[in-house]
């Protein structure tokens, strides 16, 4: 029971479309506020790339973070990959099932 | 007893059923190389598992959902090293991820009834009609207009790959494994990740 | 082009959490804010789906903890939910409304596992919260929901 109510649920809370111009409206918000960020943005990733040019260590940590990042995204992907798969293999025994004298 | 009201009985279904047919090797014999003797040695060609998948993105653009998974070995590999197991799910997934060489998905759903055309999947099907592939399951429903075609590729009866086409009214999924699939282990993640396990007793049961 | 790749997942999560489009919407245009202010740290598209996600739940449940403090949650407001969907059948707009019922955490991990699809693993990463919460976040709440419908149901029949 509790799978047919999951089921139920999924087609409940399937994602919406937010309102027309959604994207317009945000980046109309956005570009102002870049345009005055960019100068001081500019001499904070100068500073950023010194340090990080002389701390070999912040780069390797960076490389761990970016490749467990990675790894928890590849992870995701495989257990997707096997839901559709089964789903669409239920859709066909489904299928076969419903057919009259089977 | 379901909390949801049962629907009336649904109408005949077109459906029909393809046996599962143990296939012979398909490789090809070409001339080789000549050894050091003169005599030429037959090189034995094994076909690929792997699917040659069409640029979708115009129909992504279109859709308002799109899975779009792409797997080689070493994306396997890595998921491998994420996976836990002492944890029953990650632990079914790891076996039913054995062996494999690459998984690729393309799922697109619509918003509307015809969004894409059998013509947009026809490349995939002509390559499923390779020396290799034998089609496992070959189902057509009226009721739900959704058609879902399972091929998979043996070579001296091993398995080497399988491809799933299903093909409904506002969705259609492309699925190619490639590797020693186990159809038993990736059937035994079915009620796990939230996939409700298929449960036909209840839909033969009368009215509520 | 960022925006609108993720702009259906943002909102929806945000209106599946706040309930009114218009609070949901601005919850959305903060979060994207957010995600231009920060867009150097992130580090793939992996982390782009995984940062926003976390962003604009644990936001909602801030602003739900901080609404609960100040009212106790309007039925006008669960009621209105089933207008964002027109043309749904009734039981999806009354099973949007149990799930509203529920406790801002739990709603989360609903809306995570059920929307978005995400194992208790990530849902976990994502709250900050042990896998066994989440798994019994899960638990009670399908158990919550199903007591409900069954006692309509057979108020019904």
């Amino acid at each position: 029971m509790h799978e047919e109510l999951e089921s139920r649920l999924r087609e409940a809370l399937r994602p919406t479309t937010p309102p027309p111009d959604f994207a317009a409206r945000v980046m109309a918000r956005v570009v102002p506020t870049q345009r005055r960020r960019a100068t001081a943005a500019w001499w904070l990733a100068a500073g950023l790339a010194a340090a990080v040019l002389i701390a070999v260590g912040v780069q390797s940590h960076l490389k761990q973070q970016r490749d467990i990042q990675a790894g928890m995204e590849a992870r995701r992907e495989v257990m997707q990959a096997l839901r559709v798969t089964n789903q669409k293999f239920d859709l066909a025994v489904r299928t076969v099932h419903e057919a009259p004298g089977v | 007893m379901s909390i949801f009201p049962k629907t009336a009985a649904a109408p005949l279904l077109a459906v029909a059923v393809t046996a599962a047919a143990t296939s012979l090797a398909a490789g090809t014999l070409a001339p080789g190389i000549g050894t050091a003797s003169g005599v030429a040695s037959p090189v034995v060609t094994v076909p690929s598992a792997q699917l040659v998948l069409p640029d979708f993105s115009a129909l992504a653009a279109k859709a308002t959902d799109s899975v779009n998974i792409t797997l080689d070995g070493s994306l396997l590999h890595l998921a491998a090293g994420f996976l836990n197991s002492k944890d029953p799910e990650d632990a079914a997934t790891l076996e039913a991820i054995k062996g494999l060489q690459g998984i690729y998905v393309r799922s697109f759903t619509f918003d509307t009834d015809a969004a894409y055309r059998e013509a947009d999947i026809d490349g995939v099907r002509r390559q499923l009609s390779a020396p290799g592939w034998t089609r496992l399951i070959q189902t057509r429903s009226r009721k739900t207009h959704a058609d879902v075609d399972i091929y998979m590729m043996t070579v001296n009866g091993k398995a080497l790959g399988l491809a799933l086409i299903a093909s409904e009214a506002r969705q259609f999924t492309i699925v190619n494994i490639v590797g020693a699939i186990d159809l038993d282990k990736l059937r035994k993640l079915e009620g796990q990740f939230g996939v409700p396990k298929l449960d036909l007793s209840s839909q033969k049961s009368s009215g509520p | 082009m960022l925006v609108r790749a993720q702009q259906r997942a943002v909102y929806s999560l945000a209106l599946r959490m706040l309930v009114r489009s218009d609070v949901a919407e601005d919850l959305a245009h903060e979060v994207f804010m957010q995600l231009y202010a920060k867009l150097d740290s992130i580090e793939s598209s992996g982390h782009l789906v995984f940062w926003l996600r976390k962003v604009t739940t644990h936001r909602a449940i801030d602003q739900l903890r901080q609404r609960a403090r100040v009212e106790t949650s309007s039925l006008d407001e669960v009621a209105d939910v089933g207008a964002h969907d027109e043309g749904d059948p009734l039981w999806q707009q009354r099973l949007r409304q149990l799930v509203l019922q529920l406790s801002p955490d739990a709603r989360a991990v609903m809306t995570l596992r059920y929307q978005e699809d995400w194992d208790p693993t990530e849902i976990a990463a994502l709250l900050d919260m042990p896998v066994n919460s989440v798994k019994s976040h899960l638990k009670r709440s399908l158990d919550t929901l199903r007591q409900k419908l069954s006692g309509e149901t057979c108020t019904k029949s």
